[in-house]
């Protein structure tokens, strides 16, 4: 009991103490960081949601100063409108109003990670201007609820202070706080940071209002949406020992509850409508073994062991049953007090006991329980790490278990990730975007196949544009992870780095060139040089995809370019004769002692036509 | 009374002509190219290294048989081809004409005929070519340097340019000399009554040569050669010891310098291989020697890394591999000292033409 209790102060003190000390770290460092940061999250949350479900996403974001006359900081309401499915209104409090609550666990692809960052938002507001935040939402497409609330951090639950329903006719949701921030330091990456992610979202329209009433609106450019992620298990490369503790934990077949509905279930598949007794039940059930569900089966031996009707079983609570000292220990209402019971071994149902205990033998944790991991694979594992395949997975001591984890990363004959979980933007949907952002005179794309890292798979998108509209001010490079703009720290990314490491001259590219390079990576965990989330580090997988890609499109650039400098070649060579033929006539004209020029047109013909010398 | 050789007369006027009439025919030739709907090209000898080589025969580097073709074909070719086409035409009136242009002068007047040069070294570059296709030096095309050097003695010369045609001038009435420019250089050669003609390298020393009469004193034309002698005053010397039977004696100052001046005078320059006529192969070089410092004991100055590093590069050249030429080399290059022809008046003003020339030239009768 006093291990839960202390483990519930902990789970509600924690959050808010963690965003008090990590502030920096969670991107809330300054008042120009901080609206920032703000605004990502809340765009990355409604795009989030509208991917999840397939909605063509929508999004009005703006900023609006409470006093437009004070000086930067300041308070700014920050508001970001989405048509996504909104929020069931019974979770709006959960989910705005406590740190910690969200729903993006799981493996798949997503821009933010687990929720965070928009309730971190919402508490920043709140410790800076003390304002509580506004949340609109409508999730059936009848009725809209808004709640006004603040977030009590002591107790991090939830402070409403209003609630109120209407009508409604489409979904969505509104997010609106008040948070002291720095526009006229933050403004030129947010409008960066709306402008990128259009580019990279070319399927969302969205709109941006800035504090001075100027409307950034960037259209739909594509109507069909990427395809949406899909959720998988892990792959043994990506784990840790704590993974695989957490697993084990979930893979223990519980003691089922025995509850009314319990009851009802085994009743139900024994195929029985009145009650019998305990040896009746037993002998039924012996029967119909092979067809009935492995809870029930669970059930049945355990009323075996106590040797108890239905009757019985409804007064009792299983508390403990421990394989090792071979013992079920539980808790008899009608008398209230514990008992135990021996846990024969030479019961035949002591092994389904056993079994659902311990959990599964390792072979089939690993096939089940892992992508991309069969019977042929688990058994070469098990010979690998020195286990038998057997083994119970839970039965395993703590040195096993770090020893497991440890052969689970060595093991080299796991295939690659499954990409499956992974959603890039797709080739059209990135060519498009480009087309339209940059007009160029020459653009390519090219997503590479899925690769993997540590256990994690990755995808490259790339996309490369010249000329148009591209000014010659030297190449620009627009780098995106999981679909989010990376606008800081440049210097040190990875892409960067393989940007700069190109020869452009063996591309035919020379001086400032009008050149953008759109980089695109997608990872369950793209791995960040630092917390901010700005800057991808130089992982040798990684850098060597990124170097595949920009190859490619660097020759397709190059192919393009000796095109074009043909087309220039043979216009130069039109000019040129134009130009020099007529000349040399009329020197050679009066040199001659001739008074009527000769007949060159001819000769400028076919000097514009010539192929190029060699 | 020298009189000038019958056989040469009017040569002025033939070269002329010569030259007016290879201007037509390439006219000619470009002409009818452009009219069949062909490109023209020149075919100009090659100028490059490789192809320069001494003629023992005639005492003179000349280009060997190599040629480059210019085309109008050839994109990259086109513009310095109009340029060469339009030098052509240019000189052709410069000739008809009778008027006289400057290397610079040729730049400047490109422009008026949208002939792009981007600077002067490559206009100075296109009338090599021309010369090379003309085999004419560009003085016959009324093409003339900056530089002027001078002649000064009794030389009795008649004009041929516009305006002074037939007019006679002698060229001792003078005693700063006479411009070795234009008009000089496309006159007659009338008569003198000289019996030499002494090339000094520096213009101080021929004024004091005038003021000490050795034209007098040695029947002498005297010229100043303003360092290495300037391609019309070579042709100039040529001419008074080709038409007027007058040798060439050269006095230059004591290091691997002056000794070069002498020998372009006598057998012409790497650089104007692709010409003849620029040289006089009788011409002797009277000093100073290297032996001459030790034996005059004139005072020296050590000789630079970059005189040294010039012996040796000259140790190369065929026509320093024999006799008193590579002698003076070892010598020099055995010194490391060097003496300027002013040395001499360490033993008074007077001493180099009252001692030192009267002495070399008697010297000079037995080399």
């Amino acid at each position: 009991m006093e291990i839960s209790l202390s483990k519930e102060v902990f789970s509600q003190i924690s959050p808010s103490e963690f965003f008090y000390r990590n502030r920096d770290l969670a991107g809330f460092s300054n008042p120009t960081r901080s609206l920032y940061t703000s605004v990502r999250e809340f765009v990355e949350n409604a795009l989030d949601a509208c991917d999840h479900r397939k909605i063509l996403p929508d999004i009005h974001l703006s900023i609006k100063a409470v006093d437009p006359e004070q000086a930067d900081p300041k308070h700014y309401i920050l508001t970001v409108k989405d048509n996504g499915p909104g929020i069931d209104p019974e979770h709006i409090p959960l989910a705005f109003g406590t740190v910690l609550y969200g729903s993006k666990f799981g493996l798949k692809q997503a821009r933010g990670m687990f929720g965070l960052g928009a309730t971190m938002a919402i508490l920043y507001g709140q410790i800076t201007t003390n304002k509580p935040v506004t949340v609109k939402s409508c999730s059936d497409g009848k009725s809209l609820d808004e709640f006004v609330m603040l977030l009590d951090i002591q107790k991090n639950k939830p402070v409403i202070q209003k609630h109120t329903t209407k009508e409604a006719s489409k979904t969505g949701l509104t997010v609106s706080i008040v948070l002291e921030g720095d526009y006229s330091k933050a403004g030129s990456k947010i409008r960066d940071y709306v402008y990128q992610t259009s580019l990279i979202t070319p399927y969302a329209s969205i709109t941006f209002e800035d504090p001075a009433g100027e409307k950034f609106h960037y259209a739909r450019i594509v109507k069909d949406m990427p395809r949406p992620p899909t959720v998988i298990k892990p792959h043994p490369h990506g784990i840790d020992v704590e993974t695989i503790r957490r697993m084990i934990t979930d893979t223990h077949y519980q003691i089922p509850a025995i509850d009314n509905k319990m009851i009802d279930k085994v009743k139900k598949e024994l195929g029985l409508k009145k009650n019998l007794s305990p040896k009746e039940i037993l002998e039924r059930a012996q029967k119909r073994w092979s067809d009935i569900s492995k809870p029930v089966r669970t059930v049945i031996s355990v009323m075996s062991f106590l040797n108890i009707d239905f009757e019985g079983l409804q007064k009792i609570r299983i508390d403990d049953i421990d394989v090792a000292n071979k013992t079920i220990t539980y808790w008899d209402f009608g008398e209230s007090q514990s008992h135990s019971v021996e846990l024969s071994p030479d019961s035949p149902y002591y092994k389904q006991i056993a079994s659902t205990v311990q959990g599964d033998t390792l072979l089939t944790f690993l096939t089940k329980r892992f992508q991309r991991v069969g019977p042929t694979t688990a058994e070469k594992f098990c010979e690998f790490a020195k286990f038998k395949p057997d083994k119970r997975i839970g039965s395993m001591t703590n040195e096993e278990l770090v020893k497991l984890a440890d052969a689970l990363q060595k093991f080299e004959e796991f295939l690659s990730p499954d990409p499956s979980c992974l959603a890039p933007l797709g080739e059209e949907p990135l060519s498009k975007g480009i087309m339209k952002f940059f007009n160029p005179e020459f653009a390519a794309v090219w997503q590479r196949n899925a690769s993997a890292y540590s256990g994690f798979p990755f995808v490259v998108e790339m996309g490369i544009a010249y000329g148009g509209d591209i000014p010659p001010s030297g190449l620009k490079v627009y780098r995106f992870a999981n679909r989010i703009p990376l606008l800081y720290d440049e210097g040190s990314d990875v892409v960067l780095k393989i940007v700069n490491e190109t020869e452009w001259t063996r591309y035919k590219i020379k001086g400032d060139p009008p050149l953008v390079i759109v980089s695109h990576i997608c990872s369950t965990r793209i791995p960040y040089k630092t917390v901010g989330k700005e800057n991808v580090a130089d992982r040798p997988e990684i850098e060597r995809e990124l170097k595949n890609a920009l190859q490619y499109l660097a020759r397709k650039l190059a192919v393009h370019m000796s095109r074009q400098g043909a087309a220039d070649m043979a216009k130069k060579r039109a000019n040129l004769y134009s130009k020099y033929v007529p000349l040399i006539a009329q020197f050679a004209t009066e040199l001659a002692g001739k008074k009527k020029e000769p007949n060159y047109n001819q000769l400028i013909r076919m000097g514009s036509e010539i192929e190029e010398q060699v | 009374m020298r009189l000038k050789n019958k056989s040469n007369a009017k040569t002025a006027e033939t070269r002329k002509k010569r030259l007016l009439s290879m201007l037509e025919q390439q006219g000619l030739s470009i002409y009818e190219h452009l009219d069949k709907g062909r490109f023209p090209q020149f075919v100009i000898p090659s100028r490059s290294v490789s192809n320069i080589v001494y003629d023992k025969k005639i005492r003179q580097y000349i280009l060997g048989s190599a040629s480059a073709v210019r085309s109008s074909r050839n994109m990259s070719q086109l513009r310095s081809y109009t340029q060469l086409a339009w030098l052509a035409f240019f000189v052709n009136r410069l000739v008809r004409e009778g008027k006289s242009s400057t290397l610079r002068d040729i730049y400047y007047s490109s422009q008026a005929f949208s002939i792009d040069f981007e600077d002067q070294p490559e206009s100075d570059n296109i009338i090599v070519d021309l010369e090379a296709v003309l085999t004419s030096p560009r003085e016959e095309f009324h093409i003339f340097p900056e530089e002027r050097s001078s002649v000064f003695g009794d030389l009795t010369i008649e004009y041929t340019v516009p305006g002074y045609e037939g007019k006679r001038m002698n060229l001792s009435d003078h005693p700063d000399g006479y411009l070795i420019g234009p008009s000089l250089s496309s006159a007659e050669l009338v008569d003198t009554s000289a019996e030499l003609v002494i090339a000094i390298e520096k213009g101080g020393l021929f004024t004091r040569f005038v003021e000490e009469k050795v034209h007098k004193k040695f029947k002498a034309i005297i010229v100043d050669t303003a360092g290495q002698a300037p391609r019309s005053t070579r042709n100039l010397l040529r001419r008074l010891n080709n038409e007027m039977g007058l040798p060439v004696v050269i006095l230059a100052d004591g290091d691997v310098y002056g000794e070069h001046i002498a020998m372009v005078i006598k057998s012409g320059s790497a650089n104007a291989a692709h010409l003849r006529e620029l040289t006089v192969p009788d011409a002797k070089w009277l000093g100073v020697w290297a032996t001459d410092i030790e034996k005059y004991k004139l005072p020296t100055i050590p000789m630079t890394e970059s005189d040294i590093k010039r012996i040796y590069d000259l140790q190369k050249d065929p026509r320093y591999q024999e006799g008193n030429w590579k002698k003076q080399l070892e010598v020099f290059l055995k010194l490391k000292r060097k003496a300027e022809l002013e040395a001499f008046s360490k033993y008074g003003l007077t001493n180099i033409t009252d001692k030192y020339l009267p002495a070399k030239l008697e010297e000079s009768k037995s080399f």
